[in-house]
């Protein structure tokens, strides 16, 4: 994606990243995690905000730090990190709420170009996975590597 | 690498923490997950030959 991103790290298996958010209400802790779901090879990406105090995640917080792009940026970021490491898998994403989903939609949408190039892209729509369109109400998303390349 | 470079790179350069290994195994959103089971074992895959 062409938008600025944060700089991040991961452990050894790509799975958990983190970055810090730098805005308005100063500095947050954000943890992207990549989890292995009931169907062999197909991950889930979420992300939140990392509570120091609870040592918990909070992926419904509405932080409003003024860098939301630069968040989901750096977030599909991740994905190309992942897939680096993990170039068969396929990663699902949904928002944590419609207003979540529809922003990643927009994030989709903006750079699907650029997004297409590397990735199959994929919307669920009334219980079917079709191709993304530009402009459907996705439910969730699922992307995987058009080029396989080699692992790492 | 300069901060310019990495936002204008595709492929990511991430830098390994040891600190982060403390997650491994645990699920952070299990909500989440449950929905993505959810829809994957009603929907299940997309077909890459359409």
């Amino acid at each position: 994606m062409k938008y600025p991103k944060y700089q991040y790290s991961s452990e050894e298996q790509m799975q958990y990243y983190e970055f810090v958010s730098i805005g308005s209400k100063g500095k947050i802790r954000k943890i992207v995690e990549y989890s292995t779901t009931s169907v062999e090879g197909v991950y889930n990406l979420a992300f939140g905000d990392y509570d120091e105090k609870t040592d918990g995640i909070d992926d419904k917080s509405i932080t409003n730090n003024g860098d939301s792009q630069k968040v989901l940026a750096t977030v599909a970021s991740t994905v190309y990190a992942f897939t680096g490491k993990y170039p068969d898998a396929w990663v699902h994403v949904t928002g944590s709420t419609i207003v979540r989903t529809r922003l990643y939609r927009m994030g989709i949408t903006n750079n699907l170009a650029e997004i297409s190039e590397d990735f199959h892209v994929y919307g669920l729509l009334d219980d079917k996975w079709e191709k993304f369109i530009i402009g459907e109400d996705y439910e969730a998303f699922l992307v995987t590597r058009k080029h396989k390349i080699n692992k790492k | 690498m300069k901060l310019e470079d990495l936002n204008k790179s595709k492929v990511p350069i991430v830098k390994i923490d040891k600190k982060l290994e403390r997650f491994r195994g645990k699920v952070l959103f299990p909500e989440k997950l449950e929905q993505a089971n959810t829809i994957l074992k009603k929907v299940g895959l997309p077909d890459l030959a359409q």
